[in-house]
């Protein structure tokens, strides 16, 4: 039944231009923005796009016939004036809204305007009757001419200037009132200059206006007045705030909230003050915010509250003091929320939420109440007591009785009457949808504020309230969502309160799917539920697979058991009932794990899996069965238990069993991963109603080790679930053999030979054999399928048999040849099929790790003619070229061949270079050496390249020899222009003569002059020039002979020859003292053996007798 | 004298609950469970500040109408809550941190019995009963 009185708003909600923000009001008159584009682009500016920066203004239109509020007589004396309430409810409004601080005329009206005197009195007019129509009010009017004629400045214009003046004049303005808006470009900017105009005004009326009022202020007496001292500071606040100065505002607002505190209250003026002190109260809140003292907008609030707290009212109406605080307290959390927005930081223990959660209780107390005191009321009184509620005079007073004083004593059935008519309203009222909104404004602030689990206690305080107005599936909803955390957190007793609670919303939307599930949770040991309730729920159960319509909580009340029976009844009309239930999330009365048995799984054999089963249900409890899913990476499978165990799938309470499923592997799994994906477990009978219980397979944590040991038997919480196994090839029975000599030596043609013998029991197919190198890069290491060498490509496939009978057996050799040492790992793989009658691929890869070593190392050496180590090579002097072979490998190398080849301008001195150490074989550590001569024939700074050394090896007992060469480089090499040489026999006689000869050759094209001299030894007495000096003619030789006659035996000194160039030489060739004592050393041999004379006539050598 | 003293393990799941009225015991757990928002909070952000480790006690966690909650954190994550009627004005910030050292050192008893693994629930009676009476300040 709706009432007319129903509309009278709510004695608790804030008024709305309470709660809006006060601006000053400008009324804007003479435009007609329906039909006249300029006029209405003008407004659009005026009223449109109100940002932050814009000044604090509020414009109206006003027609030009439009009535203000009439002004009232003003009061000479208050003496006699008794007030008959605190605020006028149309107060603000009026302010807000209808009285203007300032009044702008615009016109239309350009300087040169042809109708210039009759448009100028036409103005004159519209500003005579507006002012007429703000009579007594001190409202500023202004006028703005709207011109489409751009004017210069008007001290320039005489014109312009003139006729401002006249427009004044006639318009009885100052000067300062009247602006030119020149419509055109920067329109906008024209705008916003006259609007900070305007509102500089509007300053000084405001401020004016709360001046006047405070001038009553002397002529109040603080008994009889005490509504007026409230009255006044509030206006002066309000007017203040209208004039932006909210510090003032504030003050003025601090001394009403005060003056207010000091009116007795009573019960028929309670609703009054508290009406009014909620009013300021929010000011003074939003103030507080606004002058950023968030923590004095906290204090005073909580004052406010606990002064008022206790100040009920009529004890028959304490609902709408719950109202009331619950309104306060909402009011509160919005401002503060409004703050936030604005930039101020909250905390997690100071925030808008908790105001809103506090709202929500007290709007809970308020149900509460009124379901006590309003639940006899069945009628609304006639007449109607609420009469006129929207037209009252004050704020918060009582229709009935409007503006008598509280000591009049009330007519007490008018009382009564009023009182029944308030609480048939309250009983009207949705209380569950308030509580609900404050519940969601507080959720999502805790929500911000970090607060995850008061957030998840305010969502079950909205369930509750869903479920008592009676929205179960709602109620369902939010409960079901927030099991998880509490699960999570293993709030034992809060669960199972929770359970409860849904468990009966679910029974009363007829929501199967849930009622199972919930009940299947509350059927386990961690939910802490009477014996009797755990067994009226395992009942139901029962029924709900055999298709009838459970029992019902006995506490529910009867009339909700009938509509929950009502809405069961259809939900069993379908012949069988199939719901699929995913248990993943849920603590269930029955626990599962699934594991592997072992963590690999060769692909011909049987995959194994094990699931343990365990209720926790204090009946028993039975599965029609039992399956496994396992998801591989192509596909997943569903494996159920063998059913001939049926009868073994029911289950006592802590009763655990365990179930085996195996199955075979899929040949494209090998090396993949497979994964117990879940177990399904199915309850009920498939022809009626079942269901399929989707278990996923988690790890579970495992209990620490702490927990006593149950030897024979497992115990449940420490089985440890293996959930994923691999795939592997299976183990291949092949006996596979390698024969190499190990190190390879670098160069050679290795050799592996790969022997394989067939120990499976069946003969084998596609039998391969593949070498490669393990993770390398390929390029040192070439593998040949011949020993003489013809590089192959990676994988090297091995000449066999493609086919190997049982017991056969297969020999293949692969050569490799590698040119860096170090170690390198050859896979060998072999793939193969083996003939039975499913057949299976079965590989087998080995490893060879194969170190490379150098066979041997070459050295070489540089000598002299006279065996000397040299440092240096000379142009055209002879000198030798000695490299040593330095064996390294651990095995034999057999030297087939060594061969030199010189590089110009190095040229051999030897007709055939004959290898000298060939057909040799050397064992680790042994040198090999030879000698070959050479003679250079330029000159160079740098080391000269020499040649190349080749040795062709092989291993003792090798199949093919390999070819090292070696590069050689020499010495750097010079030219002096002087050679010699001596020619001497290799030995000689004591006592016989014999002769030798010094060669000296000029190699420059230039005449070289020398002194020569021979120094006397003991051993030899000699014939020829001791003393003089030579010339040698460009590009010639010279032979200087001397006749020895050795007289000691033995390696003797010879006599010795020294070379030096003559003082004052005219000019020769660069040839300096330390060349020559260098060539000598060098190049002449120092000593030389003489035997002793032998017995007999001494044969007098042939070139001796020659020169005798 | 405290209304309602708990032990919270490190894992936030309840491991002992005590209330000097059973009936209000759920309503209680609520209140325990919201105030562990706050614990949680204070635990960030002194890791974050690295205030003094050796400060156990978090001080009060909630002013409500009715109740205050207290809490206390071990070294090893393990909070204990108390809740004291707002009305009470006997217990002050002093008397708390003395009712907690008291719990913990219970605490530290009950752990180091070996009939009792650590991460389950306290349901030694003895121990209830030391905890009633610090609970009723007889100790």
């Amino acid at each position: 039944m709706m009432h007319p009185a129903t509309n009278v708003p709510n004695q608790s909600e804030l008024p709305a231009e309470l709660c809006a923000k006060p601006l000053a009001l400008v009324g804007i008159s003479g435009l007609d923005t329906v039909n006249n584009a300029t006029h209405k682009s003008i407004w659009e500016l005026f009223s449109g796009s109100r940002r932050v920066d814009r000044a604090p203004v509020l414009f109206k239109l006003i027609k030009n016939d439009h009535e203000f509020p009439v002004i009232k007589p003003k009061r000479n004396s208050y003496d006699w004036y008794i007030p008959k309430g605190i605020l006028k409810r149309n107060w603000m409004n009026k302010h807000l809204f209808e009285i203007p601080a300032v009044m702008v005329i615009l016109y239309d009206l350009d300087w040169n305007d042809p109708y210039w005197s009759e448009k100028m009195i036409e103005c004159a007019s519209r500003v005579q009757s507006m002012r007429a129509a703000l009579e007594g009010r001190d409202t500023r009017i202004v006028v703005v001419l709207i011109q489409n004629v751009l004017s210069i400045p008007a001290n320039e214009d005489s014109l312009a200037s003139d006729r401002a003046i006249a427009l004044c004049s006639s318009c009885e303005l100052n000067s300062g009132s009247l602006f030119v808006l020149p419509h055109g470009d920067h329109l906008q900017g024209y705008i916003i200059r006259l609007e900070n105009a305007f509102y500089e005004f509007s300053q000084t009326y405001y401020h004016n206006t709360a001046k006047n009022v405070k001038s009553h202020k002397e002529h109040l007496n603080k008994n009889t007045h005490q509504f007026l001292l409230v009255r006044h500071q509030f206006k002066m606040g309000f007017l203040h705030e209208m004039k932006q100065d909210i510090h003032i505002a504030h003050k003025h607002y601090t001394y009403a909230y005060n003056s207010l505190l000091e009116i007795r209250i009573v019960d028929t003026n309670a609703l009054e003050i508290r009406t009014i002190a909620g009013f300021i109260n929010s000011k003074l809140c939003r103030l507080f915010f606004s002058l950023n003292l968030p923590r004095d907008a906290i204090s005073h609030f909580k004052s406010h509250i606990d002064k008022f707290k206790s100040r009920i009212g009529f004890q028959e109406l304490v609902f709408e003091h719950f109202a009331w605080l619950s309104k306060q307290y909402a009011m509160f959390g919005d401002i503060f929320d409004e703050a936030v927005k604005m930039g101020l930081p909250a905390v997690q223990t100071q925030h808008p939420g908790l105001y809103y959660q506090q709202a929500a209780q007290y709007a809970i107390i308020r149900k509460r109440v009124c379901q006590e005191l309003c639940s006899q009321i069945i009628a609304y009184p006639q007449p109607d007591p609420l009469e006129g509620g929207n037209s009252m005079e004050f704020f918060g007073q009582r229709p009935w009785r409007p503006g008598k004083m509280s000591s009049e004593p009330p007519d007490p059935h008018l009382e009564s009457n009023g009182i029944q008519a308030v609480q048939f309203l309250e009983k009207l009222a949705n209380h569950s949808n308030i509580i609900i909104a404050l519940y969601g404004l507080a959720i999502s602030q805790f929500k911000t504020y970090k607060c995850p689990r008061t957030r998840r206690h305010l969502v079950l305080q909205m369930a509750d309230e869903y479920y008592n107005s009676k929205d179960y599936g709602k109620a369902l909803t939010l409960l079901t969502h927030m099991l998880w955390d509490f699960r999570t957190e293993k709030w034992w007793s809060i669960l199972s309160d929770i359970l409860q609670k849904a468990i009966k919303c679910a029974y009363l939307t007829a929501n199967i799917q849930d009622y199972i599930l919930l009940a299947l949770e509350l059927l386990g040991d961690n939910v802490t539920l009477d014996i009797d309730d755990k067994k009226r729920i395992y009942e139901n159960v029962q029924r709900i697979l055999k298709k009838q319509i459970p029992y019902g909580d006995p506490k529910l009340p009867h009339d909700v058991l009938q509509n929950a029976i009502i809405i069961w009844q259809p939900v069993f009309q379908t012949q069988t009932l199939n719901f699929q239930l995913d248990m993943a999330n849920i603590q269930s009365c029955v626990e599962i794990k699934a594991s592997f048995l072992k963590e690999t799984y060769e692909v011909d054999q049987k995959i194994a899996a094990e699931i343990y089963i365990k209720s926790t249900c204090p009946f028993p409890i039975s599965f029609q069965g039992i399956s496994v899913l396992v998801n591989s990476p192509n596909l997943s499978n569903e494996y159920s238990i063998n059913r001939k165990e049926n009868k073994a799938l029911s289950f006592q309470n802590n009763e655990m069993k365990r179930f085996e499923v195996e199955f075979m592997s899929d040949p494209n799994n090998i090396n993949k991963q497979i994964q117990i994906g879940g177990v399904i477990v199915i309850m009920g009978n498939p022809s009626e109603c079942y269901f399929e219980l989707k278990f996923s397979n988690s790890c579970g944590e495992s209990k620490v080790a702490l927990t006593k040991q149950n030897s024979n038997k497992p115990n449940f919480d420490q089985i440890a679930p293996l959930i994923v196994a691999t795939i592997v090839p299976r183990y291949s029975k092949l006996r596979v053999n390698f024969e190499h000599n190990k190190p390879a030596l670098l160069g050679e043609w290795y050799e592996i030979k790969v022997q394989v013998d067939n120990d499976e029991k069946f003969s084998v197919d596609d039998f391969k054999i593949e070498a490669n190198l393990v993770d390398e890069d390929t390029s040192d290491v070439e593998f040949s399928l011949v020993p003489t060498g013809s590089i192959e490509k990676l994988p090297v496939t091995l000449k066999t048999p493609a086919f190997l009978p049982l017991k056969g057996k297969v020999t293949a050799s692969v050569y490799l040849r590698g040119h860096k040492t170090g170690e390198k790992n050859v896979e060998v793989k072999i793939t193969y099929t083996l003939n039975r009658e499913q057949p299976v691929i079965s590989i087998k890869r080995e490893v060879i790790t194969l170190p490379f070593v150098q066979p041997f190392e070459v050295k070489t050496k540089f000598i002299s003619f006279i065996m000397a180590d040299i440092k240096k090579l000379y142009m055209g002097e002879e000198f030798g070229v000695m490299p040593t072979i330095h064996c390294m490998s651990p095995w034999p190398i057999e030297i087939e061949n060594t061969s030199f080849e010189f590089i110009s301008p190095i040229r051999s001195l030897e007709p055939d270079n004959e290898s000298q150490v060939a057909g040799n074989t050397l064992y680790t550590n042994e040198d090999g050496a030879e000698l070959y001569l050479a003679v250079c024939e330029k000159s160079s700074e740098h080391n000269v390249q020499i040649g190349q050394y080749s040795v062709k090896w092989k291993r003792e007992n090798g199949k093919e020899g390999a070819i090292s060469h070696t590069s050689i480089f020499g010495l750097p090499c010079e030219w002096i222009p002087l050679g010699i040489k001596l020619v001497a026999p290799a030995h000689g006689l004591v006592r016989t003569p014999m002769i030798i000869t010094y060669e000296l050759q000029n190699r420059s094209q230039q005449l070289i002059e020398l002194d020569v001299a021979m120094e006397a030894t003991e051993a030899f007495m000699f014939a020829g020039y001791k003393q003089f000096s030579i010339s040698i003619l460009p590009n010639s030789k010279r032979n200087l002979q001397y006749n020895l006659y050795p007289l000691l035996a033995g390696s003797v000194a010879l006599p010795k020859l020294t070379l030096s160039i003559p003082e004052n030489t005219v000019e020769g060739p660069a040839l300096r003292e330390e060349h020559l004592k260098d060539l000598l050393e060098r190049a002449l041999p120092t000593h030389l053996y003489v035997m002793p004379q032998a017995k007999g006539n001494p044969i007098m050598p042939e070139i001796v007798k020659l020169t005798i | 004298m405290a209304v309602c003293v708990a032990i919270i393990g490190k894992d936030n799941s309840p491991k002992f609950f005590a209330c000097l009225n059973p009936d209000e015991e759920l309503s209680f757990q609520y209140k325990v469970l919201s105030s562990l928002d706050v614990v949680e909070e204070k635990l960030s952000a002194g890791n974050k500040a690295g205030s003094d480790l050796r400060e156990l006690y978090l001080g009060m966690l909630y002013s409500l109408e009715t109740h205050k909650i207290y809490g206390y954190v071990t070294n090893t994550k393990i909070k204990f809550i108390i809740i004291v009627d707002s009305t009470n004005m006997v217990l002050r910030d002093n008397e708390i941190r003395s009712m907690f050292r008291k719990i913990h050192s219970e605490y530290a008893d009950i752990v180091s019995n070996p009939f009792y693994t650590p991460g389950e629930q306290i349901c030694s009676k003895p121990f209830l009963n030391n905890i009633r009476n610090i609970m009723t300040g007889t100790v």
